[in-house]
């Protein structure tokens, strides 16, 4: 097995499965939008080979660096990307964290001035 | 004058039930929020037991873990949203000497401060547990580095032991530091144009349960405080804080 039908099989699975896990809404569209561009690219890769090695020659790299280079762009980019969201929603969950812990707190006091007054009103 | 004592506590159930006794035999008019921080022990069911003795006392149950600034900040909303017109940070681990409270108000209202922080090096004299040689380095190095970037000058930014007025209250509100974040507070407070000082207060060492900060943690704390500060400082500020 060459490296070209190694990248078609590898595409098409990538992009099958994220259509899949869209399906389910196990994935958000949001999300899987990178990942289905990704597999389209691995595809189209695998398809027409010559585009890497244009790409390579024209930033002087061998045909594994340059396959390389891009991996580890990509790697980088989507890891960054993953870092964000992780912020956005630590961010997100501290506050209702918080904001269920202060009404948790203001029900159990309501609760308890409501059972103190006379049949509850 | 309403204050609220804010007493984070993540596992202390030995520890809790004496110091809001102590808390509460030397400070009778102050209304206490305990913050249970998650605790996988029996802390929410003693805070629910103090809660239920003491008139003033109050708990929340954060659900999971959040961490010091998560189960702080829970204390700053509530204090903010309910009028109080200041609110002390209090370990739940007996480390603070209540009657020190009255000292941080005194300051407070002297001086005019938005954050008063309770330091243990102003006074020489003093018998205070002052933590051990390599921290008191890591201490003077932030102390340093806040008084450097902001000209604020705090001899125990990592003091927890500290009293926020209104203003602190509402910029603290919307945003608190987590993950080790006291002398971080301390410079975004500076940072935003508040009024930020100290007063000598006294501290114990910890009867039960242990330090947060240990091993490996002593270096990602004074790495990560490091860099969130620098950061800070070249972070725009807040929207004005115009309530006083």
């Amino acid at each position: 097995m060459n490296a070209e039908l190694m990248m078609l099989i590898s595409g098409t699975g990538a992009f099958l499965v994220t259509l899949f896990l869209v399906r389910q809404r196990r994935m958000r569209v949001k999300y899987a939008l990178v990942w289905l561009a990704l597999s389209f690219g691995g595809l189209v890769v695998g398809a027409y080979p010559r585009l890497l090695m244009e790409f390579a020659g024209w930033a002087r790299l061998s045909f594994p660096a340059a396959a390389l280079l891009v991996a580890l762009g990509l790697i980088y980019v989507f890891s960054f990307s993953v870092s964000l969201s992780l912020s956005q929603a630590h961010r997100r969950t501290t506050r209702l964290l918080q904001e269920v812990a202060l009404l948790e707190e203001r029900v159990r006091e309501l609760e308890a001035r409501d059972s103190s007054t006379p049949f509850g009103k | 004058m309403r204050v609220l004592v804010i007493v984070p506590a993540y596992n202390e159930e030995q520890a809790l039930e004496p110091c809001i006794e102590a808390l509460l035999r030397e400070q009778p008019d102050v209304d206490v929020l305990i913050v249970n921080d998650g605790s996988g022990d029996g802390t929410e069911r003693v805070a629910a037991e103090l809660a239920n003795a003491c008139p003033g006392v109050r708990y929340v149950n954060l659900p999971i873990n959040g961490g010091i600034g998560t189960a702080v900040q829970t204390g700053i909303i509530h204090a903010y949203r309910n009028g109080y017109d200041c609110a002390i940070q209090y370990d739940g681990d007996g480390q603070h000497e209540p009657t020190s409270i009255a000292d941080l108000i005194r300051a407070a209202r002297e001086s005019q401060l938005d954050l008063c922080v309770g330091s243990r090096f102003l006074d020489d004299n003093d018998e205070s547990f002052r933590s051990t040689p390599l921290r008191r380095v890591g201490i003077r190095f932030f102390s340093g580095l806040i008084s450097l970037l902001c000209g604020v000058r705090v001899t125990d930014p990592t003091s927890g032991f500290r009293l926020y007025g209104r203003r602190a209250l509402r910029l603290l509100s919307a945003y608190y530091p987590d993950d080790y974040p006291e002398p971080e507070a301390v410079f975004f407070c500076a940072h935003n144009g508040l009024s930020v000082g100290e007063t000598s207060v006294r501290m114990y060492a910890r009867v039960t349960g242990i330090t947060s900060i240990r091993y490996l943690r002593v270096a990602y704390y004074m790495v990560k405080v490091t860099i969130a500060i620098l950061v800070d400082r070249i972070r725009t500020r807040e929207v004005s804080i115009d309530e006083r």
